[in-house]
């Protein structure tokens, strides 16, 4: 229960009107608001899809390096085990020359 | 009795805004006692409620979450701004026909008073009588304890009745 005094803070406080221009300013200023943020968005989603395209490039052309020096490798393993069977048979066969002569 | 959006008409930014723009204008305003540093403030806090719109569900929670903003907004932008509460010539509120001389003096020293005090129990002064709250709603919004803001409301109630009557009794 307010007595007289608080009666008298009351009617002090009592409400006021903002500008006539108040709702206008703030309603042009959400419709602003909201399309920066409907951009940036969109931005966002650019940017994001512009990564992912550079992740997934970056790997294929990575797997696809690798891929390339692993066939590499392989190839130069098989010729290096081509050479050594054919140092081989070789040292055989001078092996059994010398034991013939 | 506090203002709430039609509940026939679908609630809309712009219906909330229609019925709410008084009430956080006024918490600004009382509290920082400048009109366009409350007209600042009160647009952010519409901006802030327009961004997160479709979170708050009903008009009552509508109503709270202002009313908790605008208090949380003032008082940032007065601990930004150092603003000295002042009441300047452009806001002198205009006298109105039932406006007696003695109470548009009185109201004119209480909100100068108001404007004096620290800006807890300021916050607290503005709530309980601008917007008719209980000292547990006050509690809830500025996050403070119900003893805390039972102790802001009779200190500052106490204050304001002794420099009154010391300067009516000046005046007589």
């Amino acid at each position: 229960m307010m007595d007289d005094f608080e009666q008298q803070i009351k009617a002090a406080l009592a409400k006021k009107e903002p500008s006539p221009f108040f709702e206008a300013r703030v309603l042009g200023a959400a419709k602003r608001q909201a399309r920066d943020r409907r951009a940036s968005a969109r931005m966002w989603w650019a940017s994001a899809i512009a990564a992912a395209l550079l992740v997934t490039t970056g790997s294929a052309w990575q797997y696809e390096r690798e891929a390339h020096e692993q066939a590499a490798g392989r190839e130069a393993k098989a010729r290096l085990e081509l050479a050594l069977k054919i140092t081989s048979v070789k040292l055989q066969k001078i092996s059994q020359k010398v034991e013939g002569i | 009795m506090e203002d709430q959006v039609e509940n026939s008409e679908p609630r809309t930014f712009a219906s909330v805004l229609r019925a709410q723009q008084s009430m956080v204008f006024s918490i600004a305003y009382h509290f920082l006692r400048d009109r366009s540093a409350a007209e600042e403030v009160a647009q952010d806090v519409f901006l802030q409620l327009h961004r997160r719109f479709d979170d708050l569900k009903s008009d009552m929670h509508i109503s709270f979450w202002l009313r908790k903003v605008a208090s949380h907004r003032s008082i940032d932008y007065a601990r930004k701004r150092k603003l000295q509460p002042s009441v300047g010539l452009d806001d002198a509120p205009p006298p109105s026909v039932d406006d007696q001389p003695r109470d548009h003096f009185l109201h004119r020293r209480l909100q100068s008073l108001i404007g004096s005090l620290p800006e807890k129990p300021r916050m607290v002064m503005v709530l309980r009588y601008q917007e008719d709250l209980m000292p547990e709603e006050i509690a809830s919004l500025l996050d403070m304890p119900v003893r805390t803001v039972k102790s802001h409301l009779q200190r500052s109630l106490a204050m304001m009745r002794e420099k009154i009557d010391r300067s009516m009794g000046d005046v007589r």
